[in-house]
């Protein structure tokens, strides 16, 4: 079949949101089937957001594909007869985020009138597709609740799991991600100034800003943890962040009310480690359970600095919780053939 | 987010824009991706921005301009733009290396090959690409074209000069004579206007015993079929060998490095990748007055000849390169010296595009 998949983007920026895509061309490709793969650019502007969004609709892609496959928004705007979406995320400033705090964007009339405008024209979109999968429960709790639409949740898998192994338990915690704020590196920082065992914490990723990192670091060298804590603020090849995972204790991933679950925690979990997070990380409660396949804790430096104790300290623990793994993985159905007999049923 | 800055080390986020049909690869996709690549090599981080783009019905075409010109490009410091109407997103530095125009709406309209019709309707749609092309190209820091065929019909056109900067083969170093074996060889993809069936029919008027050797891809099964048939009813079966469908990179250069000498005899081309190859590995060209871009290489007489673009011109001028060998061989070597001499490579083609 001839499949077309297109999201938006922002040039030079890579992520969950572009992986999803490129990784579901390649496995579609092994399936057997022709892809193109389109990105078209999108920047979450208020002064030309209606005009951007204009440009995908005006593009009518009825003729290229039997069917096209559209993630972040507004690429479902795009015109074609046999729309599937697996829908990532909404753009939260103006949804979810808006009554939350943080949404910078002014309550006036006109801003409230912006808003509505832009859930019509996403209902519009959303409505004409044949079927809506998300990446998780979250996400589809926000389309019920601002769009009154049904979907179904498609947990998505990261690409070749097999290169993700498991070596050794040591008493080590790593976040392998983008370093940037609100995926709060700071907070497990803080947390070491708390922890009594000889547990070692590794921060590894590259930041869009010099500013976070550095401020990482400062506060190491301000709270004298420079032995217990390693900052790797860079690129981590595929290889390097497989061996990091292959060796540690914990695999921390503590987002603030993400959307999913994200590929770090799947990575850990498939290298057989159990997966540290907070009781506000969002998407990421809907695949680790407390004490089962990782630990669960409030967002405060004393309460991860116990988890991360506890973990290293208690013997067997983190061998016991990393073995869930695969069965949680498994249980949700996060696997290839799986995600595209839905996508290519629909 | 929305910097436009140039870092201080001369680093820059350099966004490649072109069009798109979904599932078709052709010359121009190829063209984008090495450069891309080759801008990604001289110290740039560079990506390629695919636009979709299907001009039929001509109507659509504005909702496709349109659009482009809605889009909006953050995090990137300058574009470089191939086609319309690709090149038409707004970016306040902006670079056209322009691989053609909508010819549709330019010569083939004027010639009355285009599907544009001259009622008001036609007219109207051409006066909006013209007119979106003029701001296109009033907007642009730098404009280069690919072949001096396209500089010409913008100046013509649009009154806009440009420079010409013919795009380098990947792998010049690749061809290198290595025999003069008895054929000569036409490749590329194949179609009417390609018109392999000249050099067919030519093949008919040929007094020496040399052989033509077609090879490529049809566009479509009927190019191929019609080439076939034409083969037969003239009887070369033994003269004309037809090699279809997508060839190795290895067998194309084999089948370059190994002739006496190259025919290429499309009709107005913007630019010829085969001419660059023939004359890298010192084979001489046969080409026609009417081939476009291939004229910008091929000099009758010193890298090799150029004819009326009917059978009897082209069999009279592969018998004359069969029968005098030498002279053959010496048009090759000036043609390879021609090309040496041009300096047509990436590394100087890059530092003109982000001067």
């Amino acid at each position: 079949m001839k499949v077309l998949l297109t999201s938006s983007y922002v040039p030079f920026i890579k992520g969950g949101g572009t992986a999803i895509v490129e990784w579901l061309d390649h496995k579609l490709v092994e399936h057997g089937h022709e892809v193109e793969t389109i990105f078209l650019p999108f920047v979450e502007s208020m002064d030309n957001m209606f005009n951007q969004m204009l440009s995908y609709r005006l593009l009518d892609m009825t003729e290229s594909a039997d069917r096209m496959i559209a993630f972040r928004p507004p690429a479902y705007l795009l015109r074609h007869p046999h729309k599937i979406l697996w829908f990532i995320h909404h753009f939260r400033a103006f949804y979810d985020l808006w009554d939350s705090g943080y949404c910078g964007i002014p309550k006036t009339t006109k801003n409230h009138a912006f808003r509505r405008r832009l859930m019509d024209a996403d209902t519009v979109g959303l409505e004409e597709s044949k079927h809506i999968f998300t990446n998780s429960q979250i996400v589809s709790n926000r389309l019920m609740e601002f769009n009154q639409i049904d979907s179904e949740v498609l947990y998505p898998p990261v690409l070749d799991p097999e290169r993700f192994y498991c070596e050794s338990y040591e008493p080590t915690v790593v976040y392998i991600c983008r370093m940037e704020e609100h995926k709060r590196q700071h907070l497990l920082l803080e947390a070491m100034r708390y922890t009594k065992s000889n547990a070692k914490l590794v921060l590894a990723g590259k930041s869009h800003s010099a500013s976070y990192p550095r401020k990482l670091k400062l506060n190491a060298i301000k709270h004298r943890l420079t032995n217990k804590v390693e900052i790797m603020d860079r690129w981590i090849s595929e290889d390097e962040k497989s061996q990091l995972l292959a060796r540690c204790s914990l695999a921390a991933y503590l987002p603030f009310e993400e959307d999913s679950y994200g590929y770090p925690s799947l990575e850990a979990q498939h290298s057989r480690k159990a997966v540290l997070t907070t009781t506000d990380s969002g998407g990421v409660l809907e695949l680790v359970r407390d004490g089962d396949n990782g630990l669960i804790t409030e967002p405060n430096p004393q309460a991860i600095a116990e988890a991360i104790d506890r973990t290293v300290q208690t013997l067997g623990f983190a061998k016991q919780m990393g073995e869930q793994g695969p069965h949680r993985i498994a249980e949700l159905g996060i696997q290839w053939d799986h995600t595209i007999d839905r996508l290519m049923a629909a | 987010m929305g910097s436009h800055d140039r870092q201080v080390n001369g680093r820059m986020k350099i966004l490649v824009v072109n069009n798109m049909v979904p599932f078709i690869r052709g010359g121009a996709e190829k063209l984008a991706t090495n450069l891309v690549r080759h801008l990604g090599r001289y110290g740039h981080d560079a990506e390629l921005l695919r636009i979709p783009f299907q001009w039929d019905p001509a109507e659509r075409m504005l909702d496709e301009m349109l659009a482009c010109r809605m889009m909006q490009v953050y995090n990137v410091d300058r574009i470089i733009g191939l086609k319309f109407p690709a090149y038409l997103i707004p970016h306040p530095h902006k670079t056209l290396w322009v691989v053609h125009q909508f010819r549709q709406a330019y010569d083939l309209w004027e010639s009355g090959h285009s599907y544009l019709s001259h009622d008001r309707h036609g007219q109207h749609l051409r006066n909006c690409i013209t007119e979106a092309d003029n701001e296109c190209f009033t907007d642009s820091q730098n404009i280069s074209v690919i072949s001096r065929v396209v500089k010409e019909r913008m100046q013509r056109f649009n009154r806009v000069p440009s420079e010409v900067l013919y795009p380098p083969l990947d792998d010049a170093e690749r061809f290198e004579c290595e025999a003069h074996d008895n054929y000569i060889f036409c490749g590329g993809r194949i179609n009417s206007m390609k018109r392999q069936h000249l050099l067919i029919q030519a093949m008919s008027h040929c007094r020496s015993n040399i052989k033509l050797h077609v090879a490529g891809p049809p566009d479509n099964v009927e190019d191929g079929m019609e080439l076939e048939r034409q083969v037969k009813k003239a009887g070369l079966q033994d003269r004309v060998i037809l090699e279809f469908g997508f060839l190795d990179r290895e067998r194309v250069i084999q089948l370059v490095n190994r002739s006496l000498a190259c025919a290429c005899v499309p009709f107005d081309e913007d630019y010829g990748y085969v001419t660059l190859e023939a004359f890298y590995a010192g084979k001489a060209v046969i080409t026609t007055r009417d081939a476009g871009g291939v004229l910008e290489f091929v000099t009758e007489g010193e890298t090799g000849t150029i004819t009326n673009a009917t059978p009897e011109a082209l069999g009279e001028a592969i018998t004359r390169f069969s029968e005098d060998r030498p002279a053959t061989i010496s048009l090759g070597a000036a043609a390879r010296d021609d090309i040496h001499d041009r300096n047509i490579n990436w590394p100087s083609t890059v530092k003109k595009l982000v001067a």
